[in-house]
């Protein structure tokens, strides 16, 4: 392959250089000018609500927290309750998660849908507010 | 400090202060480089008139970010070419690839004239540019744009002045390689 000498080196240069210039339309200032007058009058955007959504999110935080500890705590006794499978002929059964009875998961599942219900209705709220 | 500068500085205060109409100074002042810039990225008038728009609008929402430390065209220049290259990511300009330009100029069906080929040749280097990797295309096409001034270049590249120099020299390493048939025609004029 053939090399760049210094001259083809300073004839890049010269080529790139010399780019053709444009010069701006003749309406371009006025129609910088109104956009940012546009710009200027409208309303500065709305801020992050955070006072009004604080509490929403210190709930979901805490439901988040006992969801995960409640979880752990579940396989933490899952862990225990399970003995070690000796025999490979027969295939393991999975145990119940909950050892409590039907009552307690549905107290759980009810709780659940109390969070979801008064998240929506909190944000629902929030929302209409604004 | 030049009375561009001044200018500059004193029309950013009255905006700041609520005279929005002190902005259009810094709009007849910087539309044509900003313009042109623009071009060199997109090669389409239409389009780079209206990267420059937007250019200066973020400049006057950012106008309070402006810290004196620099000049405001560098500044400027610094938020127009990140504005322009995060456009160009958006929308890519339309290049053509570097194995398509790397034939010589059919000179049979020009007139055979210097000026065809200084012409066919000088589109082919701009083209060839154009079809660079976009560091490398950016970092050249602010080099000369800036008049090969390193300094203000990887300032507006918001980059060291040594990571600019190796990226132009990579740049036209890699230009070298595709274009030698192009910088092979004959130079009549000094026959």
């Amino acid at each position: 392959m053939r090399r760049l000498t210094e001259h083809d080196e300073a004839e890049i240069n010269s080529i790139l250089s010399r780019e053709d210039e444009i010069l701006p339309s003749s309406g371009f200032t006025v129609s910088v000018m109104d956009a940012v007058r546009r710009e200027a009058a409208a309303p500065p955007p709305i801020p992050f609500p955070w006072k009004r959504a604080l509490p929403g999110l210190v709930v979901a935080g805490l439901a988040l927290s006992l969801i995960l500890v409640g979880g752990v705590a579940a396989i933490a006794r899952l862990g225990k309750a399970t003995t070690p499978q000796l025999s490979m002929s027969m295939p393991p059964v999975p145990p119940p998660i909950f050892h409590g009875d039907i009552g307690a998961a549905a107290i759980w599942t009810v709780l659940a849908l109390l969070v979801a219900f008064v998240s929506v209705k909190l944000s629902m709220r929030v929302a209409s507010r604004m | 400090m030049n009375a561009s500068a001044t200018d500059d500085q004193a029309d950013v205060e009255r905006v700041l202060a609520g005279n929005i109409a002190a902005f259009e100074g810094i709009v007849q002042r910087w539309q044509t480089p900003l313009v042109n810039l623009a071009y060199r990225f997109c090669h389409d008038r239409g389009r780079s008139e209206d990267m420059a728009q937007e250019a200066f609008l973020r400049a006057y929402r950012g106008l309070g970010q402006w810290r004196k430390d620099a000049v405001f065209s560098t500044w400027l220049f610094a938020l127009a070419t990140n504005l322009y290259r995060s456009e160009l990511r958006r929308i890519p300009a339309r290049t053509v690839s570097l194995e398509d330009i790397a034939e010589p100029p059919d000179t049979r069906i020009s007139d055979g004239g210097q000026e065809d080929r200084d012409y066919d040749r000088d589109l082919a280097v701009r083209r060839g540019v154009g079809a660079l990797p976009a560091k490398y295309r950016e970092a050249l096409t602010l080099f000369y744009f800036h008049d090969m001034d390193i300094g203000t270049a990887a300032r507006s590249l918001g980059l060291p002045e040594g990571t600019l120099k190796a990226r132009l020299f990579r740049g036209r390493e890699i230009l070298r390689g595709k274009l030698p048939q192009l910088l092979a025609v004959p130079h009549l004029k000094e026959a």
